[in-house]
């Protein structure tokens, strides 16, 4: 590694200090999802956030990615506000269950996704023809995405976040849907990435999956960020177990002090 | 699946243009592989053949009669048209969650509304365009004039399908802009809404004048000020009603009022869509 990429990847590529997120529930109550939340993800690692449903997991992903405001904190993505549209050409997303147009096939979607980062011609051509044997969706590429199954969906979510080749890449419930094979897929995907350098931050409810891909947790509970740490320092053998008992411990606390 | 996720080195967007051509192009295919599009075509061929028989009832004024109803139904089906998926075309976006692929891509929420609106734009010109030709045709085969009494009836088609086509390029403006903030049935109503007080902006204007009270008198006139006056465009298709072509002057004033209205409406969409978050 040349001495200004190792100056670089000691740069925090995610930095979001006490953001806090309210929204309106039903009869105008205001519910804060996010209390303070403050973030610090590296260049290079894979950071995974769990927590139960209705944490705030999917609402971190939107406010470092500009569709959501905070109201108040501070974010910088690669060293950009959030939605900065040139740290967005380096930004992969793939949201929750995610839903393509259903009037495109899997190559079109994909041709319409290259375009809007600029891309075209034969380099986008072969960009896809790539993805899709990187997803293994070759043979259905050229049916209309409204005939996938949510697998499928999943996988080609995945090829359009990876169009760009990015740096950092944002990954919402990324196994949600895969069946064994398109989780073990999935996870192979993320570890080449890794040795590529990307960054990757996710949201997952599946602990045997942040347990071997992940370098670093944070467990996200009630808005709050309940507790961090390396996953070493969880498991040296990524035991899923461990990162269980470290959930369980800490989502558990709270309610035991309040009970009497 | 294959290990390698290797791809060059992306070169970001220098060109603005490329992602609203992309969105047009989506919203194209869209609209076009819709089966509604279908419907009314087919629709549009049954009112063609009506006109060719209510046309043989009447005596000498068939192809009068085929030509008014024709382009009576190519309005109705582009304005239908127009409307209702001008009233889904931001709408769906937001319900599908389509926009959280396209707004975390570096796409600015301007290059959304303009390629929105150029792929719907298109469709609908493709569509008038062939509903209009199927019309010409129709009067060709009712009644195999000279050329030089066809050449005629093909510059009054062509000219009463230009001032439709601006009309509902009005309309999709509009129906764009109230589809960014409400529902695809409001946006409906107040699409409709809109044409119709542009349609009797003279009625808004006569009330300005009769009101006696200055807030209600300052209301109509804001109105009035402030919505399109459409009547304009009534008064050109009169014109044309009775076989006469409207002075150039007149069409291009109505294209630039209308074209005007157009940027303005696509500009506050582009400002709400802007300042929108996408929970």
């Amino acid at each position: 590694m040349s001495e200004a990429t190792a100056v670089e990847s000691s740069k925090a590529v995610i930095e979001a200090r006490d953001l806090t997120k309210e929204r309106e529930s039903f009869l105008r109550k205001r519910l804060r999802v996010l209390d303070g939340l403050s973030l610090k993800v590296e260049r290079g690692m894979t950071y995974g956030l769990v927590g139960p449903n209705g944490a705030g997991k999917t609402t971190t992903i939107k406010l470092l990615l500009g569709l959501l405001r905070a109201d108040q904190g501070s974010i910088a993505v690669l060293g950009a506000p959030p939605g900065d549209k040139a740290a967005l050409c380096k930004i992969g997303f793939l949201p929750e269950s995610p839903y393509f147009y259903s009037h495109l096939t899997g190559r079109e979607f994909l041709t319409f996704s290259g375009q809007l980062y600029g891309l075209s011609g034969k380099l986008l051509n072969e960009r896809i023809e790539q993805l899709l044997a990187t997803v293994s969706l070759q043979k259905k590429a050229d049916e209309r995405t409204g005939r996938y199954s949510k697998g499928m969906l999943q996988r080609l979510g995945l090829a359009q976040a990876l169009i760009n080749d990015p740096e950092l890449l944002f990954l919402d419930e990324p196994m949600s849907g895969l069946d064994p094979i398109g989780r073990m897929d999935m996870r192979r995907i993320i570890e080449d990435l890794k040795s590529k350098g990307k960054t990757v931050f996710f949201n997952s409810h599946l602990l045997p999956d942040v347990a071997a891909l992940c370098e670093r947790v944070g467990l996200l509970s009630g808005g709050k960020l309940l507790a961090e740490a390396a996953i070493e320092e969880i498991s040296p053998q990524r035991d899923a177990r461990a990162l269980e008992e470290f959930f369980l411990k800490h989502i558990k606390a709270p309610t035991e002090e309040v009970a009497p | 699946m294959r290990d390698d996720t290797s791809v060059p080195p992306v070169k970001t967007a220098a060109n603005p243009i490329l992602p609203v051509r992309a969105i047009a192009v989506n919203t194209f295919r869209e609209v076009a592989r819709d089966k509604v599009v279908y419907t009314f075509f087919l629709f549009a061929v049954i009112i063609s053949f009506f006109g060719l028989a209510l046309g043989s009832l009447s005596v000498g004024q068939d192809v009068r009669i085929i030509l008014d109803l024709g382009m009576c139904g190519i309005s109705t089906i582009g304005g239908i048209i127009a409307v209702f998926a001008g009233a889904n075309l931001v709408y769906k976006e937001l319900e599908k969650k389509t926009c959280y692929l396209i707004f975390t891509k570096p796409v600015a929420a301007w290059q959304f509304i303009l390629g929105k609106y150029i792929g719907l734009s298109i469709c609908l010109l493709f569509l008038i365009l062939g509903m209009g030709a199927f019309l010409a045709l129709t009067v060709y085969l009712a009644d195999p004039a000279h050329l030089l009494v066809m050449t005629e009836r093909l510059k009054w088609i062509g000219l009463s399908l230009l001032l439709t086509y601006l009309e509902l390029l009005l309309i999709i403006a509009a129906a764009e802009f109230f589809s960014t903030f409400s529902s695809p049935i409001m946006s409906v109503v107040f699409t409709v809404s809109f044409w119709l007080i542009g349609h009797s902006a003279a009625s808004l204007q006569e009330l300005s004048r009769i009101f006696t009270n200055p807030a209600m008198k300052q209301l109509s006139a804001v109105l009035y000020w402030t919505l399109p006056d459409l009547q304009s465009l009534t008064r050109a298709r009169a014109v044309i009603m009775y076989g006469k072509l409207p002075t150039s002057e007149l069409t291009l004033y109505l294209s630039a009022y209308l074209i005007a209205y157009v940027i303005i409406l696509l500009v506050l969409a582009a400002l709400v869509s802007e300042k929108r978050e996408l929970p």
